[in-house]
């Protein structure tokens, strides 16, 4: 099982990497929350990070056959744990 | 008469199939009862139905107090009691995207008794990529009819109309569904029924590694942005032209056949005039619509937003705000409408602050004129660089700093206008555009313009033109009621250096800033300063012009809201007169406080 400890947030992911969604910051409770949820972004869904461009730019993720540029306040709310390899 | 509601996620082909299904008629019209603009138009097959296209949303939960407007729309519609259909698009490539969107449609649909069907799109894609979808399985997960279709292709297209207007009277079964169980379902659905598969996404993903990457696609965004700017001034020119010849051709034409008089001069210069001035907008509106819509189409002016977001946001800009911006520089008319685009409301009103400070190509003819007669033309390191061109260069810069500035400043006091907005774009599959539908949102644009905008700019041109014409019957310019008004107002720009022959010019300048270059030719007796500016300058030059006041007017033009069309656009589009009112009082007060202290420092630096 997971616990907290090994949860990194969205942002944290390398561009290719693929992790698990575990939580989001502030679950349905707020708007952005709620979009997030709404477009794809639920715990359990397999995320990637498709590209980090530079100069801290939005990075791009893949969820759910969609691709989504967030940027990294909005990648720091999903927390995300690796599949077990 | 039957209403055809269409509802669905952005990107998920709606207005490509709402074209499909109208062939194209599409108006903008108040859904009865509901004061919003909504797309609509008549069912080609059945003129007796009239389909209603409702703006793209993630799901009924809104992000932004715009969001919320049109959501609220759409249920005040679908509890509206007339026999309306509800149709729900779905893109079958994305099912996870429009899952909870569907579920809480079919729940209001349920609750108000309406019938819903589901028109899954983009099966053309599913079916070209070798990938599968249970769509009999998914209608009976739903509870609702589900039709696969291709808005791109017209595949099932005429099965699904025929099971839209033959509505089943089974109800949706989740009137009585809770939230919580509608997101719980909604993975289900996900998980059970979308393609597998990602292939669709690493396809993009490789463009998007070049088109995205930090150096490739920098490079990128260059070569577009020019390539933007050269299709702007190469096709819109020559439109411009023929709009302005045609227009002063008939006028002439109207104005030869009348005896000659106040009423000939009112239709020659006042109507015919005063129409040409803001009709040559409709082909710039038409040409920028239609470059930002196959921009938009492509997919890349969703990149191009990535790429410009953590520059903007420094001043209190978002991505979002890029395409108005940079349609700042041709024209504030089409950025305004392109700011259209941006979902949250206080968003788009900052990027309505910075847009009129953009410097729009009404300027150029005003800062070639006043360069012509402060900097010599000259040019340095063996004809390299001309001064003139790098003073242009730097007006520019000037302009689009200031704007940025005053967005910066204007977010950190207003916080109504700060985008604390969390940053989620979609970045939708790159694809060639499609021509037609555009080319019709191009024209519709323009028609819009010339019919909202219309009437003020041509009230103030008859205003403007009367007080030039009146009490001399246009004889002679300098001693009309314009130039009382001038001298009158004389001591507003004698700080500046200015008399009252400038002032003039800079009141009818409000019509549209190139109104400036003409105007100062009628004065200083040059009657062709539009296409000879030179004579001009050198007549100006010799009359004494300071270097000091003529820097006071290059900033006092980068600044001030001089310009009709935009008041009267920004108006309309932020739906608040008070609104444009206070830009273009705080403009003018900002540009005489600039172009003063401008002038201040020039006067003791230059002499």
């Amino acid at each position: 099982m997971s616990t907290s400890a090994n949860q990194t947030s969205l942002w944290a992911l390398a561009a290719g990497d693929s992790a698990v969604i575990a939580s989001i910051d502030g679950h349905a409770t707020d708007a952005t929350s709620q979009r997030l949820i709404d477009i794809g972004f639920r715990e359990g869904q397999s995320v990637m990070c498709l590209l980090k461009p530079g100069f801290g730019a939005p990075r791009v993720f893949a969820v759910g056959g969609a691709t989504y540029s967030l940027d990294r306040a909005t990648a720091e709310r999903i927390k995300t744990i690796k599949p077990a390899s | 008469m039957t209403n055809l509601l269409l509802v669905g996620a952005p990107n998920s082909g709606k207005s490509a199939l709402f074209n499909k299904l109208t062939g194209l008629s599409h108006k903008v019209a108040n859904y009865p009862g509901i004061t919003v603009d909504v797309g609509t138009g008549t069912l080609k097959s059945d003129p007796n139905v009239t389909v209603w296209d409702f703006p793209g949303t993630y799901s009924l939960n809104a992000l932004s107090g715009e969001e919320q407007v049109a959501i609220d729309t759409l249920k005040t519609a679908l509890r509206s009691d007339d026999d309306a259909l509800v149709a729900m698009v779905w893109d079958a490539t994305r099912l996870e995207k429009g899952a909870t969107y569907c579920l809480q449609v079919a729940r209001e649909c349920a609750q108000a008794g309406k019938p819903l069907v589901v028109l899954l799109n983009m099966m053309d894609v599913i079916e070209s990529d070798g990938l599968d979808v249970d769509v009999s399985g998914l209608s009976k997960a739903l509870g609702v009819p589900v039709l696969p279709v291709s808005a791109r292709t017209g595949d099932g297209l005429i099965e699904a109309e025929a099971a839209l207007l033959a509505p089943s009277p089974d109800l949706a079964p989740w009137a009585d569904t809770p939230d919580m169980l509608i997101a719980g379902t909604a993975n289900q659905i996900g998980d059970r029924f979308a393609p597998k598969g990602d292939l669709l996404v690493r396809r993009q993903a490789h463009i998007d590694h070049w088109l995205l990457g930090t150096f490739t696609g920098g490079v990128a965004f260059v070569v577009i942005m020019t390539l933007f700017f050269q299709a702007i001034f190469t096709w819109a020119a020559p439109l411009m032209d023929g709009v302005e010849s045609i227009v002063i051709a008939i006028g002439s034409a109207v104005a030869s056949v009348m005896p000659e008089g106040i009423v000939s001069d009112f239709v020659n210069d006042a109507i015919f005039g005063g129409l040409g001035a803001f009709l040559v907008f409709a082909p710039l509106v038409f040409i920028l619509t239609l470059i930002v819509g196959a921009m938009e189409d492509s997919g890349y002016l969703a990149r191009a937003a990535l790429i410009c977001h953590r520059p903007l946001s420094f001043f209190g800009l978002s991505g979002k705000s890029f395409v108005p911006l940079l349609s700042g520089v041709a024209c504030a008319i089409p950025a305004i409408y392109a700011a259209r685009t941006m979902s949250s409301r206080q968003e788009r009103l900052l990027t309505y602050v910075a847009i009129p400070l953009m410097p729009c190509s009404a300027r150029l003819p005003v800062y070639a004129l006043l360069i012509a007669i402060l900097i010599p033309d000259e040019t340095a390191l063996g004809g390299l660089i001309g001064w003139q061109g790098l003073a242009m260069s730097g007006i520019y810069f000037f302009g689009i700093m200031t704007a940025l500035l005053v967005a910066a400043v204007v977010s950190r006091m207003d916080d109504t206008t700060s985008s604390e907005q969390a940053f989620i774009l979609e970045l939708p599959p790159y694809r060639l555009p499609e021509l037609r539908p555009i080319i019709s949102k191009s024209f519709n644009r323009a028609m819009h313009f010339i019919r909202k905008a219309g009437s003020v700019i041509f009230a103030v041109t008859v205003v403007v033109w009367f007080l030039g014409y009146f009490p001399n019957g246009g004889e002679d310019l300098s001693t009309s009621w314009l130039a009382a008004l001038g001298r009158f107002i004389e001591p507003v720009f004698s700080p500046l250096g200015l008399d009252w022959r400038y002032g003039i010019a800079i009141i009818a300048s409000f019509l549209a800033r190139e109104v400036f270059v003409g105007t100062l030719g009628t004065i200083f007796g040059i009657e062709s300063a539009d296409e000879d500016p030179a004579a001009l300058a050198d007549q100006i030059a010799a009359s004494g012009l300071t270097a000091a006041s003529g820097l006071a007017l290059v900033v006092f033009f980068t600044i001030a809201l001089q310009c009709v069309s935009t008041v009267a656009l920004l108006a309309r589009e932020a739906k608040s007169s008070q609104f444009a009112l206070k830009l273009l009082a705080s403009y003018m007060v900002l540009a005489w406080i600039a172009a003063w202290l401008v002038y201040s420092l020039a006067s003791v630096v230059l002499t």
